[in-house]
């Protein structure tokens, strides 16, 4: 079925020429990204969250349409309409979630991507196929259990064979280690290293420096949608390699965007921290389940004090969502303590713990922050809607006190909007994370949680929330700040906590690290003392 | 233009803005009702009958004169109740179609309650009383089975709607059944009746109950913090959650409110129609069927708002007091089956989401014409400021 | 009870399974692709009027064929609303529903008989003569095509791609599945099978359309689908158990001395939907993504 068994070395398979993505909100996801896919080679494309790295290989299987730029092969440039015909041509995904259906076994999975729709299901036929390709690869997955009482591992090798099983010449793999254990990720590996002799192209998307150095030849390292570096991985050293996915310091982009001392916050008046005694919030050995059951939290301990920012930096998935999630009540952890000024905050209601004086930036402010279809003022209270200050009795709600309140919001926060009756989707991104911000700020709260606070918004807005945080440090108020965006956390954490599996690898302040010593530790390499 | 003038026509043009903006979904219903219509029309083409004539008997017997205008409130009594059964559980996130079997468990206690002797006014609230905890108890359980046993909660207030009905029928046949006229239940006493409100037609003072509980619903929903859990609870539950909001509690609350407005919408009918005030049994209660259903609809045209809904049930009880003039006007009159039509293709249509999507032309041009005020809008206030 | 009211109780219950398994089947193939269809209430009247009238044009077997014709029409409207143009299924549902009651009472009126009309015998479906008595063959049609469909959907790649669509529609779309056309293509046949179950019912076993025909055997379908769990087999054992209560609250009523009011042994079959739905008995389960649209990315 593929076209390209009778290719050399020297030919390449598949290239992305100049591919552009803006999606339809206006993301720009990919820009002008460019990337050769050649047979008899592993390559690693590597970069951090939002970098672009599943958007390209999206477009690659067939699943998105470029805005701009071509999908070229060697016959001229193709377009694939579906992820069936990127199948046909010999492109297969592997993906971060499974595309398998959890009630079916793994031999209806693989019977659903072939031909001919009347045929009867030769369930025993497929199982025969199945069977000599697990003897060829390697991989070995019970054929007739539902895909849903399968562990993890064994899903992702299902997936594997359903797209082995398909013969096909580029196969892509979306971070397919984060789900599995260390001999499992030995075995794939094994598994890659055979199919590229037999003269495949691997692309393995990953954040993790170590596994593109054991298997990859070449790496490809994507930021912020553009492509930052193309090298052979012998002839790259893993700092190269983190300092071109972490990219330059905040500063020299300060200075080109021109601010003032003041705002660059290395530079601002600080006063000193009292570290004596617990933190506002304190956290001992806590441990988190993920949703698959996995360990998402493997047993983390800080300090948070007040006046200090705690910065959680790392790539997103390596537990922070979870650590987040079980300190603002929305989680309940499996073991260890928090406290908020030695008031437990593990297991209980997030309406008690905001009394508590938490504040709650939420990573994502559309599932999690805001009723999109509600007002402003709607939203401004979410949280807080049965304090006293906005409720009468018989819990009848004191709009005029809310208008009020969300006016002053609006004035204090410079929120872009008609007025408090506008719904909430109607204002930008910016505005939006201002109003959450706002909202949150305006409980007085003792601490901040907050996570990934400028995620997707533009300059302006993200030295807005940030300049606001520090503000709220310099009053005294204790803020944990999660972000993937390194940049961020280095230029505003006074301690930084860096989170590789569950586990911090390190924690020290900014000054200690720089920045190919984060890249590393980021991507699990321990730094070369440790080691 | 003097600066006072131009902060005028700003103001102006910004309400204008607003109100277009915020008419969107009438907007939606009416295009709907209109499309109903038309669907009728071409039927009654077809079998040969004169549509115009045919609405225009529709209309006069909708809104001809009082006695008409009484008819249309009185049928439109019921509906208002039904339709909030079902737009307080969706405004929760759920689907609650058993206002049918509430109602019918309502009406039966209503007339239980009559059997007592109570003074007036006493009697006439207990009845209320009772019909809304019989429509409550009766939505509590589906609740119950999809809160602690994740039961959908169409397929239980389905089965419940059909037990409910044989629950009623043997009740109102064998228990509470009027010796003399078997073929209906006992009639109220005089103690327990709401007196009618315009002489000489069936509209009593029950749609003072139906509008009261439509505000106490718009009251809840929209300016109580519980109201604003339910609310919250249906749009989003995650960020409910974030907000500290005990989903289960507040889906429960919805059933209950919900069964209680379908229990009124009974007991409307047992103490507010004359000149039976019972319930017949016969024929599977015809005095009381498919109200429930129709509540549905009168709650997708009113897009699921208690002032949206009074203004849709007033509208379906015109169709519907229109209907049984529609049916005798005229050289060749239309039979009043005709209304349910419309009715259906009202529905039908709203089902479409974003309807003025599928009419491009219709929203290039309203958002042209939005798009036109803002751009004044902004150059007013830039000309203020200047 | 003799011998005969068995047999005879019997034979009634045959016969009111057939529209009920022939609905819950068809909608267990809609459901399977995660279409929910609540309007099969109205699909069973208006095919059962447009049945009967065909049938007095060219005969029985044109009248069940119109029917089938019927249902499919109103599958496909419903289909095409709640795939490519993103409706609410129940919504639509309950607007079949409206204006099917109407159609069909304002069609019976044009007939001549406001509320009923007698569909002539000539025109009817012959039954067979059985030593149950008189029996339609439609019944041997019910009993073998949900092991048909069963086998359908188990079998083929088409049923692979329906559980598929309904289960985890991205998968199915990785796989080069078209989502909006396979629902599509499932809810119409799902229609044509509950329009030949209401065509049935009116050319081939009551002999009558009244604005009241389907008398809910739309919603005991869905129950039937519910208790089913999806599995054809399952909804036809369903089918009968409510036929026989049905034929059973007819025998109670004329008795002349009554046990059990007629009225409480027509609720047992709710009942029992009921218990079992709520995993008393057995436990039920629907694909994932049932009543959802479908939008990638």
């Amino acid at each position: 079925m593929s076209e390209q068994s009778a290719l050399s070395r020297d030919r390449f398979f598949l290239k992305a020429d100049r591919i552009t993505k803006i999606y339809s909100d206006g993301t720009v996801a990919l820009k002008e990204a460019s990337l050769e896919v050649r047979p008899y080679e592993i390559v690693g494309l590597l970069g951090e969250n939002g970098a672009g790295k599943t958007t390209l290989t999206k477009i690659l299987s067939g699943l998105l349409p470029p805005t701009r730029g071509r999908v070229i092969s060697p016959k001229g440039p193709i377009r694939f309409s579906s992820p069936r015909e990127a199948l046909d041509f010999g492109i297969g995904m592997v993906h971060q979630h499974f595309a398998l259906v959890g009630t079916f076994t793994a031999a209806e999975n693989v019977a659903l991507s072939h031909d001919r729709p009347f045929t009867r299901v030769r369930i025993a036929e497929t199982q025969q196929a199945l069977e000599s390709l697990m003897e060829e690869s390697g991989l070995r997955v019970p054929l007739d259990v539902p895909i849903e009482k399968l562990a993890v591992g064994e899903q992702q090798r299902v997936e594997i064979l359903k797209v082995l099983s398909r013969d096909v010449e580029l196969l892509i793999l979306d971070e397919p280690t984060s789900v599995l254990t260390p001999l499992e990720v030995d075995e794939l590996f094994e598994l890659l290293r055979r199919l590229r002799e037999e003269g495949k192209s691997i692309i393995l998307i990953t954040h993790k420096l170590k596994e593109v150095g054991s298997v990859t030849d070449r790496v490809v390292v994507l930021r912020h949608g553009e492509m930052v570096g193309d090298v052979k991985t012998s002839e790259a050293s893993t700092e190269q390699l983190a300092s071109l996915m972490v990219g330059q310091a905040l500063e020299e982009e300060a200075d080109a965007v021109e601010l003032s001392t003041e705002e660059i916050p290395h530079k601002r008046e600080r006063k000193p921290i009292d570290r004596s005694g617990d933190g506002v919030l304190h956290v001992r050995d806590l441990v988190v389940n993920g949703n698959t059951g996995e360990i998402a939290v493997d047993g983390v301990s800080f300090d948070v004090y007040a006046g200090e920012i705690f910065g959680i930096a790392g790539v997103e998935g390596n537990g922070q969502s979870e650590l987040v999630e079980s300190l603002t009540g929305l989680r309940v952890p499996i073991s260890g303590t928090a406290t908020i000024h030695g008031a437990n905050i593990l297991g209980i209601d997030p309406r008690q713990i905001y009394r508590l004086g938490v504040a709650h930036i939420p990573e994502d402010r559309w599932e999690l922050g805001l009723v999109l279809p509600f007002t402003l003022a709607e939203n401004a209270i979410l949280g807080v809607h049965r304090w006293e200050e906005f409720r009468g009795p018989l819990t009848f709600l004191r709009w005029g006190k809310i208008n009020r309140h969300v006016r002053e919001l609006m004035d204090r926060f410079d929120i872009q909007a008609t007025g408090p009756n506008a719904p909430a989707r109607s204002l930008s991104g910016g505005n939006q994370q201002k109003l959450i911000v706002g909202r949150e700020l305006a409980k007085d709260p003792a601490i901040i949680v907050a996570s990934q606070p400028t995620r997707g918004l533009d300059i302006g807005a993200a030295h807005y929330i940030r300049k606001t945080l520090l503000d709220m440090r310099d009053k005294g108020c204790a803020i944990l700040l999660v972000s993937a965006d390194l940049d961020e956390v280095l230029a505003h954490a006074d301690r930084v906590g860096i989170m590789y599996e569950g586990r911090f690898m390190d924690v020290c302040t900014p000054d200690e690290l720089d920045r190919k010593r984060v890249g590393m530790l980021m991507g699990g390499a321990k730094s070369k003392e440790g080691e | 233009m003097s600066p006072n003038e131009s902060s005028e026509q700003s103001r102006l043009l910004r309400g204008a803005h607003r109100t277009l903006t915020g008419l969107h979904p009438a907007l939606e219903s009416l295009l709907a009702a209109l499309v109903g219509l038309l669907v009728g029309a071409i039927l009654m083409y077809i079998y040969g009958f004169d549509p115009w004539k045919a609405y225009m008997g529709l209309v006069k017997g909708a809104f001809g004169g009082s006695y008409e205008i009484a008819s249309s409130l009185a049928r439109a009594t019921p509906l208002i109740l039904t339709a909030l059964t079902f737009s307080i559980c969706l405004r929760a996130g759920m689907f609650n179609i058993g206002a049918e079997g509430q109602m019918y468990m309502g009406g039966i206690a209503s007339v239980v309650v009559a059997c007592f002797a109570l003074p007036t006014g006493l009697h006439q609230i207990a009845g209320l009383l009772f019909a809304a905890f019989a429509g409550a108890v009766w939505s509590l359980v589906p609740a119950f089975l999809k809160l602690t046993r994740g039961v959908h909660e169409v397929i239980s207030t389905i089965m419940f709607n059909w037990i409910a009905r044989w629950l009623a029928l043997y009740l109102a046949i064998y228990v509470i059944v009027d010796p003399m006229r078997p073929e209906k239940t006992l009639s109220i006493p005089m103690s327990a009746r709401f007196p009618v409100l315009v002489r000489g037609t069936d509209l009593s003072y029950t749609i003072f109950v139906a509008i009261a509980f439509a505000l106490v619903i718009y009251f809840i929903l929209w300016h109580t913090a519980i109201g604003y859990e339910v609310r919250a609870a249906g749009l989003n539950p995650t960020a409910a959650r974030y907000g500290g909001i005990r989903n289960k509690r507040t889906m429960f609350l919805s059933f209950v409110l919900g069964g209680v407005a379908a229990g009124l919408a009974g007991a409307t009918i047992v103490m507010g129609l004359p000149p039976t005030y019972a319930i017949y049994g016969g024929g599977g209660l015809p005095q009381l069927m498919n109200l429930g259903f129709d509540g549905m609809a009168v709650a997708m045209v009113g897009r699921n708002h208690p002032i949206g809904i009074l203004a849709a049930a007033v509208f379906f009880g015109g169709l519907n007091a229109g209907g049984r003039v529609m049916q005798f006007y005229g050289s060749n009159p239309v039979p009043l089956e005709m209304v349910r039509v419309v009715m259906g293709a009202i529905v039908l249509v709203m089902s479409i989401p974003e309807l003025i999507r599928l009419f491009p032309m219709i929203k290039k041009q309203g958002g042209r014409l939005i798009e036109r005020l803002r751009r004044i809008t902004r150059r007013t206030e830039r000309g203020e400021s200047a | 009870m003799s011998f005969q009211d068995i047999l005879s109780l019997l034979r009634i219950s045959l016969h009111a399974m057939v529209p009920l398994a022939l609905t819950a089947v068809g909608e267990i193939v809609g459901e399977t692709a995660g279409l929910f269809n609540i309007g099969l209430e109205g699909i069973l009247l208006l095919s059962a009027f447009g049945g009967a009238l065909a049938a007095e044009f060219g005969g029985p077997v044109v009248g069940l064929l119109v029917g089938m014709g019927v249902g499919g029409l109103v599958s496909l409207v419903f289909a095409v609303i709640n795939t490519y143009w993103k409706g609410t299924q129940m919504v639509t549902g309950i607007g079949i529903n409206l204006f099917a009651m109407g159609f069909v009472a304002f069609g019976l009126i044009q007939l001549g008989a406001p509320g009923f009309h007698d569909v002539p015998k000539a025109v009817e479906l012959t039954k067979l003569r059985t030593p149950m008595g008189l029996m339609s063959p439609m019944i041997l049609i019910a009993l073998i095509l949900p092991f048909v469909i069963y086998w359908f959907l188990k079998r083929t790649r088409a049923g692979l791609m329906l559980k598929a669509a309904g289960e985890m529609p991205e998968a199915a779309d990785v796989a080069g599945i078209n989502i909006n056309a396979i629902r599509i293509l499932a809810a119409v046949s799902g229609g044509i099978l509950a329009g030949l179950g209401g065509a049935y019912m009116s050319v081939a076993w009551l002999g009558v359309v009244t604005k009241q025909l389907s008398a809910g055997r739309g919603f005991i379908a869905l129950a039937c689908v519910v208790f089913s769990g999806l599995n054809p087999l399952l909804a036809l054992l369903g089918a009968f158990i409510f036929g026989f209560f049905q034929a059973l609250a007819e025998w109670v009523k004329t008795l002349p001395s009554k046990p059990i009011p007629g009225e409480f042994v027509s609720m047992l079959p709710y009942i029992i939907t009921l218990l079992v739905v709520s995993g008393a008995i057995g436990r039920v389960r629907f694909p994932k993504a049932l009543g959802e649209p479908y939008k990638r990315e």
